[in-house]
């Protein structure tokens, strides 16, 4: 599953970014790395971007196209459909 | 003479110290992630000192501090900007470019150098990433917790030896509001200065790991009231639809509180300079010298000293949403849009400081890291209603709407500000579509925590634009007043028009272009304003305030708007008309009258390829704006 496709209040990690090197690298530097855990906390209208909280306690706004290049996998227990 | 307009930031004094002093000191650099604390961090340190130091290889401002460290050295603190990594490869003309070309100027100079990194102990996984890229390279570090406070507050504890242990850097916590901050953190850096840096560890930290084991929570209501109370505010300011129409709500309560509030302080400001005149006027007689200080200095200058209120609010209107958080939150609801029209939501931060001043807003467009993108954000952020063009917007809303309700005007007022962030939007989508096109990088950015904003903070920048306001009215206001009384009181050599102002050096070049400006309702005086303010569109009003100054020195002196709406031809219809002051909001809404922010553009481009397309096509827009309104509101009866 790839963060785009997470519900509101899914709790999840992530497994991949599948985004080339560089970029990758720097969203890995503001907190959004392989394993990071996350909560989607909401998501702005029209395909806006994603508001989610990581495991590390830092709140980030993720662009609708960002989240589609970043897989995750649910967390056990959390709130899926 | 200061070569900058009042809506500026405050310029930072060149250096003072010595190259002798300069050799041997040792440079403290402060980075960390935004947000973290490092401002308030270099202001503890430096008690606010502020000048720009001279790198090799850093072509923009670095700004430094002088401190004395406790064994009595000297060291200079720099204030890099906020970044999130030195390894990423990055635009060099972004914040982690500048920061990177920093460290490799440093270490390759060979200069002493103590790394201090500030982090927030409350996202202390994401800063420690940080930390690891600085001990990787190799730089000597130490690491300052700031938000000692707010750590309390929320009701957790950190080891800072077991954290020092983890990463192998000596770490300290603070508090950035305490007075024993300074002494702290420089015994610490002094300690490791004089320890040396070998025993450093090497970079290879698990974050998220070291962050469990050493930060406790031992439990506190006040953190799970905070959350709640995040998450309330949250559901209802990033409500998907909500949100949005708060956003604009508050945005446009914003623009029209600084109207409402400072129009009453104004309109007494501008009855003082009035009465001063006329005291000036009835204590010395009507002679040159009173004619220079009354239409002169007091007309140009002391008619836009009655505009101060409204920069002044402006700006602590501003400060409140940024400290709060709540800009952050604004470009998350504005990505969507901005993404459409080729921008992102980062590129929002700099556009809204653009409307308190364009030349610090092009220098924070170094946050934007598509490079496609911060272009087009510099190119169009001229198009934002800076506060240098309040004092025209108030002068003609005050002349020609004077009789409307205060409501009115503030409505005229908001729009001239949607006027401008819609001119500007369009021009992106027009630029990325043909100048700048080319694919962009979507947005990742960082929404802080709400924080109430610190009353004294917000007050200081608050002088800070009062000074600003001041020393540019005492220096190039009056510099160009003065020219100007001149220009309109020396006659123009072989000049055939009739005796009087009409005959000076000033009528003469204003009248030279009136053939061009015509269809837009503008005479010899608008134009003299117009050339007057190329460099600083605030000298605008000042430049009426002489001509009118000047024009009526034997009449008992008046409001310039009273001057203005009663102005006749020689065949008694009046000069000028609502449709000229449309005209002429319509005219300083678009053109680029600011020479401080050719010269941001100049810096942060690189060329003049860029600052001359800016002049050229904002020059363009107000021209052909200009024309069209007052043609347009002529066929709507407007009169």
């Amino acid at each position: 599953m790839m963060l785009a496709d997470a519900h509101d209040g899914l709790a999840v990690r992530i497994t991949a970014i599948e985004l080339e090197g560089e970029a990758a690298a720097w969203i890995g530097a503001v907190g959004l790395h392989e394993g990071e855990e996350l909560v989607v906390l909401r998501r702005a209208v029209l395909g806006g971007p994603l508001h989610v909280r990581t495991g590390g306690g830092g709140e980030f706004a993720v662009a609708r196209e960002v989240a589609g290049k970043i897989a995750v996998v649910k967390l056990d227990g959390s709130d899926a459909p | 003479m200061s070569a900058e307009p009042s809506c500026h930031t405050e310029p930072a004094r060149p250096s003072g110290r010595t190259p002798r002093e300069l050799e041997g000191a040792l440079t403290i650099a402060l980075v960390g992630r935004p947000n973290s604390g490092k401002s308030s961090l270099y202001n503890v340190l430096t008690g606010g000192d502020a000048h720009v130091g001279n790198y090799p290889g850093i072509t923009v401002e670095i700004l430094e501090g002088n401190v004395t460290l406790p064994s009595g050295a000297h060291a200079i603190v720099a204030d890099l900007p906020g970044f999130y990594s030195v390894e990423a490869t990055v635009d060099a003309a972004t914040d982690e470019g500048i920061a990177r070309a920093f460290l490799e100027a440093m270490k390759q100079s060979g200069r002493s150098l103590v790394v201090v990194q500030v982090l927030d102990p409350t996202r202390l996984a994401l800063g420690l990433r940080l930390t690891a890229e600085l001990l990787r390279a190799k730089l000597p570090l130490v690491v300052v917790l700031t938000h000692e406070d707010v750590l309390t507050r929320e009701g957790h504890t950190v080891d800072v030896a077991a954290l020092s242990d983890a990463i192998g850097a000596p770490v300290v916590l603070v508090n950035a509001r305490d007075v024993s901050t300074k002494a702290v953190v420089l015994a610490a850096i002094e300690d490791h200065r004089r320890e040396g840096s070998e025993a450093q560890g090497s970079g290879k930290l698990d974050a998220a790991g070291i962050a469990r084991s050493v930060v406790k929570d031992v439990g506190s209501a006040t953190e799970l009231r905070r959350r709640r109370m995040t998450e309330r505010l949250d559901s209802v300011l990033l409500h998907p639809l909500v949100g949005p129409v708060l956003f604009v709500g508050i945005m446009a309560l914003l623009f029209a509180a600084v109207f409402l509030i400072a129009d009453p302080a104004s309109n007494l400001m501008d009855r003082l300079v009035g009465l001063a005149r006329a005291w000036l006027a009835n204590a010395f007689g009507k002679n040159l010298v009173t004619s220079f200080i009354a239409d002169g200095l007091l007309g140009g200058a002391g008619t836009v000293l009655a505009f101060m209120p409204q920069i002044v609010i402006l700006t602590v209107a501003l400060e409140l949403l940024e400290a709060s958080g709540y800009l952050a939150r604004g470009a998350f609801l504005v990505d969507r849009l901005l993404r459409l029209l080729g921008l992102s939501g980062r590129s929002f931060l700099p556009l809204l400081m653009g409307h308190a001043c364009a030349v610090p807003a092009i220098a924070a467009t170094r946050i934007v890291r598509d490079p496609r993108e911060r272009l087009t954000t510099i190119l169009v952020l001229p198009l934002m209603t800076c506060s240098a063009r309040l004092p025209t917007y108030g002068l003609v809303l005050a002349t020609f709407f004077g009789h409307r309700s205060a409501l009115f005007r503030a409505f005229i007022f908001v729009g001239l500000y949607f006027a401008g962030i819609l001119t500007a939007l369009v021009a992106s989508w027009v630029l990325r579509r043909t100048a700048t096109k080319g694919k962009g990088l979507p947005l990742v950015l960082e929404i802080p925590s709400y924080r109430v904003p610190q009353p004294r903070v917000v007050l200081r920048k608050a002088g800070q634009a009062a000074r600003r306001f001041l020393r540019d009215v005492g220096t190039v206001i009056v510099a160009v007043a003065a020219v100007l009384w001149v220009l309109l009181t020396v006659p123009m050599p072989g000049s055939t028009a009739a005796p009087g102002i009409e005959r000076s050096v000033a009528a003469s070049v204003g009248r030279a272009i009136e053939p061009a400006t015509r269809p837009a309702g503008f005479d010899w005086r608008i134009n003299v304003g117009l050339i007057g303010s190329f460099g600083a569109r605030e000298v605008m009003v000042g430049t009426m305030g002489v001509i009118f100054g000047v024009e009526n020195a034997a009449d008992d002196p008046a409001p310039l708007t009273t001057r203005l709406r009663e102005a006749k031809r020689p065949d008694g219809s009046p000069v000028y008309t609502t449709r000229t002051g449309l005209a002429l909001l319509a005219f300083f809404v678009l053109a680029c009258q600011c020479m401080s922010t050719i010269a941001a553009i100049k810096r942060e481009t690189g060329s003049w390829r860029w600052p001359a397309f800016v002049m050229a096509y904002t020059y363009a827009l107000a021209y052909v704006a200009a024309v069209l309104v007052y043609q347009v509101s002529a066929v709507f009866g407007i009169v």
